[in-house]
């Protein structure tokens, strides 16, 4: 009891990194994946461009391999990260391409109607942005945007290979000290717990922001 | 039109609007008038560029070639070589906002209520104070009899019901013009009833009106001055006692002919 007891706790220490990790990677690429969205649709050709180029890099190429180029390519031509810094850019720039796809979909999902009603009534168009699609955005990718965010969840399994201390090193550690698996199906409860609660958020946004439908 | 009102009683004057999407003549040379007070119903048949020619008077389309001038200022000119110059972003958008447009579509915003939609531009554009407009909101609702429903999305709304608030909509920004882009196509005739009985009320108050239409009886009782477009020019105008009573182009017999059964 008392060593299950040690497990859990180490498991909880271990789920703060995990944690941390997750929160910091949402609060920086969901606006950037935003304005990612905005430039890719933009009119200027070659800020278009870029942005497609971009996308295209963060999601033909696997995750693990960015993590790695950011943790150990990067140090040998002088740029150097710590260990959270490291995982934190190379989880945000990857998932804001994601979320920067999803966006534009949104964006362009938004019937051109709308744009013209609010520019016949002299919105400008930061205005309209903000007030009238923006909103409508949000209700239309929500389903799509709570999926990647439980990716996300579980993606940040991956900074093991940084040698951090995250919930899934720690439980493997764990188990191979002890020969024990009990480790392993606490660990699946912890991420099992952190989507479920996700899930019921993502559900009460979009039950909030889809008020206004039939 | 042989008008001899001075300028300023002009709403809107267009010379010479010439549009294309890609290769596609769309406008062919089109001049209109509207006075002050006065109702001009454009009709003809789908593809004639009326919806066109509707919207490129509030510049939702840019037009190629032409001028149109919105209270005797240049919304847009030709410039020496020929080709159309609109006036700049500020100035544009001032002329502009003397045009209140309904669609087709209604358009109004789904995440909004009713009351909202009416507030958002005199909050957001005017930047009025919501107590200086929810009374003059709540008073237009009352007007197009949907005061009731002020706190329900649009979606919970009929169709007639939606576009008498795209209408209070409009009318809130105090527009001197209203524009009406064939605002009863999308409903059944007898919510077409509705929206007309309103547009009738605002015709009576002198607003300002142009009207592209299917609804020939409409443009017969309501307008002062009534435009026959087909292909892109304009084939006859006149008021419509004459344009109903006796059209003298073969085309606009044709066509009111088919209109009219």
């Amino acid at each position: 009891m008392e060593k299950l007891t040690e497990t859990v706790l180490s498991i909880m220490a271990g789920s703060k990194i995990t944690l941390e990790i997750f929160v910091l990677t949402l609060a920086m690429s969901l606006p950037l994946g935003f304005f990612v969205a905005l430039m890719r649709l933009s009119s200027v050709r070659p800020l278009a461009v870029i942005m497609d180029v971009y996308i295209w890099i963060m999601r033909g190429s696997p995750l693990m391999l960015q993590l790695l180029f950011v943790y150990f390519a990067l140090p040998m031509v002088g740029v150097r990260f710590s260990d959270i810094s490291a995982a934190l850019l190379a989880f945000t720039l990857n998932y804001a391409a994601y979320f920067a796809e999803i966006f534009r979909a949104g964006i362009q999902s938004i019937p051109r109607g709308q744009y013209e009603a609010a520019k016949t009534l002299g919105l400008t168009y930061a205005q309209t942005m903000q007030r009238i699609i923006l909103p409508q955005m949000i209700h239309r990718t929500l389903p799509p945007i709570s999926n990647e965010t439980i990716n996300l969840v579980k993606d940040t399994s991956l900074i093991y290979i940084l040698a951090m201390n995250d919930l899934l090193r720690v439980a493997r550690t764990i188990v191979q000290r002890d020969f024990d698996m009990t480790a392993f199906f606490i660990a699946g409860l912890f991420y099992l717990v952190m989507t479920a609660v996700l899930t019921a958020i993502f559900k009460r946004m979009e039950a909030y922001y889809g008020k206004y439908d039939e | 039109m042989e008008n001899t009102t001075n300028k300023a009683e002009y709403m809107i004057r267009a010379r010479g609007i010439f549009k294309s999407f890609q290769d596609n003549e769309v406008l062919k040379g089109i001049s209109l008038d509207v006075c002050q007070g006065e109702v001009l119903s454009i009709i003809g048949p789908s593809g004639s560029g009326k919806s066109t020619l509707l919207r490129c008077l509030n510049h939702l389309e840019t037009i190629d070639k032409g001028s149109i001038e919105v209270k005797g200022e240049f919304l847009v000119k030709n410039d020496t070589s020929g080709r159309a110059v609109y006036a700049p972003k500020h100035e544009m958008r001032k002329m502009l906002s003397c045009m209140g447009m309904v669609f087709q579509q209604f358009n109004l915003f789904p995440h909004m209520t009713v009351l909202e939609n009416l507030l958002e531009a005199p909050l957001q554009v005017k930047r009025q104070t919501r107590e200086e407009i929810q009374p003059v909101a709540e008073e237009l609702l009352r007007k197009v009899g949907l005061y009731e429903k002020r706190d329900a999305y649009p979606s919970r709304l009929s169709g007639g019901q939606q576009q008498r608030v795209a209408i209070a909509r409009a009318l809130a920004m105090k527009p001197d013009i209203m524009l009406f882009d064939e605002p009863t196509s999308a409903l059944d005739p007898e919510l077409t009833v509705e929206v007309l009985k309103t547009m009738r009320g605002l015709a009576a108050e002198r607003m300002t009106m142009v009207v592209v239409t299917h609804e020939m009886t409409f443009a017969r009782d309501v307008s002062s001055h009534v435009i026959f477009m087909a292909d892109g020019l304009i084939i006859e105008q006149g008021h419509p006692a004459d344009i109903f009573g006796c059209p003298k182009e073969e085309r606009t017999r044709l066509f009111l002919g088919n209109m009219l059964h």
